[in-house]
């Protein structure tokens, strides 16, 4: 591999170049598993391999790829990518700097993998798999059930002609239960441990065993059928207290994606949008309440958005984002950094594989515990609602103006939960939500999610990311039912 | 790297590799693209992209598996073959399994351009240069930003049934907005397009129009409220590809969530309303067969007002004791929640001869030219909610008056059909995907008496 690397790095020699970075990964694989009503609906294996170029001129970059690993290709790429970066100084071109980054020489990284989830004999898994799906049909209105589980597994090469080069093994796995129960026009659907797929995690099958699915697919079951008949909450303000995996959603939302610079700077402003937050609030900008502490670790064992090195070979990092309520970092890249003067890169930017081009993406973006414990959150509710696992999320291109669905909720009444409520809604503004914070769940709450469908770019990429959140309790708050 | 003229033969020497009396599909699917993505006026991500990927399904008594793979060298197949095997040995059984299609006639010739498919790098480069002038010319401070998205995909099938069919399908797409900085809030326009033949889209004239769209003055608060609404083409388009997925989709029928399903056979909007999925018509982004190697077939969505029926794949088809429509998407696509979806909707043409007409049939009303983030909220409604972004305006007796901040709207899109008044003549494409797989839609603007918007933002 270290030939084809040079190889790339040295097929294009022209004094326009500043910089040539290649990733090459051999492979990626994909495994997907899922029972859908006893039946598979998907049992498949994908296994992709290629490079990706990325140079930097004085003011454009150029980025070209090819599913291919032989040598013709992989200089062919080289070529285009040089080729795309002339390209694009057909439209007045801007100067181009980034930070000056150290020195990385053979890099390693590799996820901490127990169980090695490609190892693990396909009739074990659908075995699982089978009997979680069977459980959750609880009566006649579950119409469908689900079960599935996913595997990823990247081994990648990456050097740049400054100086930096790693190889890494990332392991992601992930699964979980969903039934839809249906009775007239009403269809509820219900998920564990959280929606569109579960939950995922950097590491390997024992985070699958660790689910329990089985054990909690009953559950789901017969909580989606008695969703049926639940009344819809009434359209009203009122105190809202959140399940760490819809606030994981919400610190996604309007925290993580707000403070990626590249959206900052209307680098994202054709497709995913910009941001309310200004360069000049860094520092000064009051988010939310002063319990809201937010940081993006890449380092934190077992998230979806940990790594080595991110894909400018930049080593990962912690960086505070959100310090008692006042905004105090971005999530950044060396070409974003050094537009707003800052020293380094954050290292942040990722790409979904050697075919696209890497982008700021959230690491594992949290918020962190604070010391109530989930009863006392309660106690001091006369009356509220306590919301959990996404069913539906919209936000504004700033991130302003958001609206959530769950899949559940539950009365608070005279500080203890009660009947469960269907198709709750809740809506707000970002700053106007973040400061009616004001209880923290402690630790005891917090948990680690990981969000495996993140989407940006064009061509689009999907990005795996963390985010760890506890139970938190937010006051005056629009909540209707949907 | 197998190109299209070696894909039939080498998907044919592949099927050679299973154990004799096996039952399989293959595909081979490559995108040859380049994506010119600007922002700030200059192009800050240029992307040239070269791709063929291998697809192979195999059945073992009726259990199915897939696997897919970008070694095409032999021992990538054979490996290939190895693991959906291994696969397919475990894979519970799939009792409607019909088997896979015949030879059957050679797949339908559609509109296609070489000349898109072939453009250059520098010439992709020159292309989205002329997009970002035509919306500086409108707009002399404008910040520009957007994409252009040039190339071709293929797709060739064939399986141990005989079947043995490609077909190409060229693209070209281009978003651009424009944006005031000097202004706070900055105000924004926006205007998009796609065809099959580059061209035919006018890189200075979407520029300006995007231009056109933009607020000359600071957006006034609207109250969140049921408006009648003049949609947009585009926010005409971004609706009913949710309605493709959540009303026309083989799996919500099949397991009867959809939005539609007790609305088959009956009205769901006014008379004179035809939506068909056509993706042989060069009003849309033409191919010429589906992932199963079946041909695309024209289908009524909804005709005259009436909803129709689903597209389907081989299996749900089966499982619905029909026959499949040509809709299936690759095996392999995640989750497989939606099945089957239309990927061609096309509006028949309206009345109206132009949006100014539409405007003017508006006594009192919001024009939106483009939606943001719609997501479902109700999948059996079909109740979504997402933004307006990029020029809302407020129409007061027939006239635009004045731009009003973005509005979240939280409506079912059935609810939206069945208040059409009147749309246009002039339909334009949209693709509302840069992937492979691109879906579009063509639409025209679209006149509806009852849409609700339940909360408003500060720009």
């Amino acid at each position: 591999m270290e030939d084809l690397l040079a190889l790339a790095l040295n097929a294009v020699r022209s004094s326009e170049l500043r910089a040539v970075e290649v990733r090459i990964v051999a492979p990626a694989r994909t495994e997907m598993l899922e029972i859908r009503n006893g039946k598979a609906s998907a049992l498949t294996y994908q296994e992709n391999a290629g490079v990706g170029v990325r140079v930097r001129t004085d003011s454009t970059w150029g980025f070209a790829t090819a599913g291919a690993l032989d040598r013709a290709s992989v200089r062919h790429v080289a070529h285009q990518a040089l080729r795309a970066a002339r390209a694009a100084r057909a439209a007045r071109p801007t100067p181009l700097a980034v930070t000056e980054e150290p020195s990385v020489v053979e890099g390693r990284y590799a996820s901490a993998v127990k169980e090695d989830p490609f190892n693990v004999p396909l009739e074990e898994k659908l075995s699982l798999l089978r009997e979680a799906e069977a459980a959750l049909h609880s009566g006649p209105e579950v119409r469908t059930g689900s079960a599935s589980m996913c595997a990823w597994q990247e081994s990648k090469w990456f050097a740049s002609s400054e100086g930096r080069s790693y190889r890494s093994t990332i392991t992601h796995v992930g699964a979980g239960v969903c039934a839809t129960a249906i009775a007239g026009a009403e269809v509820q659907r219900r998920s564990a441990p959280t929606s569109f797929g579960g939950n995922f995690g950097q590491a390997g099958f024992e985070f699958i065993r660790d689910l329990k699915l089985v054990e909690k697919a009953p559950g789901v079951g017969r909580e989606e059928v008695a969703l049926l008949s639940a009344p819809a909450p009434p359209t009203r303000r009122t105190t809202l207290v959140l399940a760490s995996d819809q606030l994981a959603l919400q610190v996604h939302e309007s925290v993580g994606h707000a403070t990626e610079l590249d959206r900052i700077l209307a680098m994202e402003a054709g497709f995913a949008g910009t941001s309310w937050v200004e360069p000049r609030m860094l520092g000064k900008l009051r988010y939310g309440s002063p319990l809201m502490n937010i940081v993006a670790d890449a380092t934190e064992p077992g998230g979806l958005g940990s790594f080595g090195f991110d894909d400018e070979g930049v080593p990962a990092r912690r960086t505070e984002l959100v310090r008692e309520g006042v905004l105090v970092g971005a999530l950044t890249s060396r070409e974003t950094a050094a537009r707003l003067g800052l020293p380094s890169s954050g290292a942040t930017t990722r790409a979904e594989g050697f075919y696209r081009m890497p982008l700021i993406r959230m690491t594992n973006v949290d918020l962190l515990p604070g010391d109530r414990p989930f009863e006392e959150l309660l106690c001091d509710v006369e009356e509220g609602v306590y919301l959990e696992t996404n069913r539906s999320w919209s936000i504004d291109d700033k991130r302003l103006n958001f609206q959530f669905g769950t899949e559940v909720g539950r009365r608070i009444e005279h500080g203890e939960l009660g009947g469960l409520l269907r198709n709750p809604i809740y809506s707000g503004m970002t700053p106007e939500f973040w400061g009616s914070l004001d209880a923290l769940g402690d630790a005891s709450t917090w948990q680690l999610w990981g969000v495996p469908n993140c989407g940006k770019g064009q061509p689009g990429q999907v990005a795996r990311v963390g985010h760890g959140a506890p139970v938190a309790r937010f006051r005056n708050v629009a909540v209707r039912g949907g | 790297m197998v190109g299209y003229d070696d894909a039939e033969t080498f998907l044919a020497r592949l099927l050679e590799l299973l154990p004799v009396g096996s039952a399989a599909d293959v595909r081979l699917r490559a995108s040859e693209f380049g994506t010119m993505r600007f922002a700030n006026g200059h192009i800050h991500q240029p992307h040239l992209e070269r791709l063929t990927e291998l697809s192979l399904r195999v059945a073992i008594d009726r259990r199915l598996a897939t696997v897919t793979t970008f070694d095409l060298s032999r021992s990538g197949r054979k490996e290939a073959v190895r693991r959906a095997l291994a696969l397919a040995r475990v894979a519970p059984e799939e009792p409607k399994f019909p088997g896979f299609p015949g030879g059957g006639s050679r797949p339908p010739v559609v509109p296609y351009s070489a000349a898109t498919a072939r453009a250059t790098p520098e010439e992709q480069g020159r292309w989205a240069a002329r997009l970002i002038d035509g919306a500086r010319s409108s707009v002399e401070d404008g910040r520009v930003a957007g994409v252009a998205h040039i190339g071709e995909t293929w797709l060739a099938v064939a399986n141990t049934a005989g079947r043995s069919v490609r077909t190409r399908r060229s693209i070209a797409a281009a978003r651009v907005l424009v944006e005031r900085p000097s202004q706070d809030p900055p105000p924004s326009g926006w205007s998009e397009a796609a065809h099959f033949d580059l061209r035919r889209l006018d890189p200075e004239a979407l520029g300006r129009e995007a231009g056109e769209t933009l607020a000359r003055q600071a957006p006034e608060p609207l109250a969140p409220d049921r408006y009648r609404v003049l949609l947009s083409g585009s926010a005409t388009a971004t609706l009913l590809s949710e309605l493709g997925h959540l009303g026309f989709g083989a799996r919500g029928a099949e397991e009867g969530w959809s939005a539609l399903t007790r609305r088959w056979g009956r009205r769901v909007a006014p008379e004179g309303f035809t939506l068909v999925d056509d993706a042989r018509s060069p009003l849309s982004l033409p191919q010429g067969i589906d992932q199963e190697g079946l041909s695309k077939r024209r289908t009524v969505l909804i005709d005259d007002g009436i909803a129709t029926g689903p597209v389907l794949d081989l299996v749900t088809a089966a499982r619905l004791g029909r026959r499949p429509t040509g809709h299936a998407w690759p095996p392999e696509a995640p989750w497989g929640e939606l099945g089957a979806t239309p990927q061609n909707m096309i509006v028949r043409p309206g009345s109206a001869r132009s949006l100014e007409e539409l405007i003017r049939e508006t006594r009192r009303g919001v024009l939106v030219n483009r939606f943001h983030y719609v997501r479902t909220v109700d999948p059996a409604r079909a109740i979504l909610t997402g933004m307006t972004r990029d020029g809302t305006y407020r129409i007061e007796r027939g006239e635009v008056v004045a731009p009003v901040r973005n509005l979240r709207f939280t409506e079912s899109i059935l609810t939206a059909l069945a208040g059409a008044e009147l749309w246009g003549r002039e339909l334009r494409c949209y693709a509302n995907s840069d992937e492979r797989g691109a879906v579009s839609v063509t639409a025209p603007a679209l006149l509806t008496r009852a849409f609700r918007f339940t909360s408003a933002t500060v720009f």
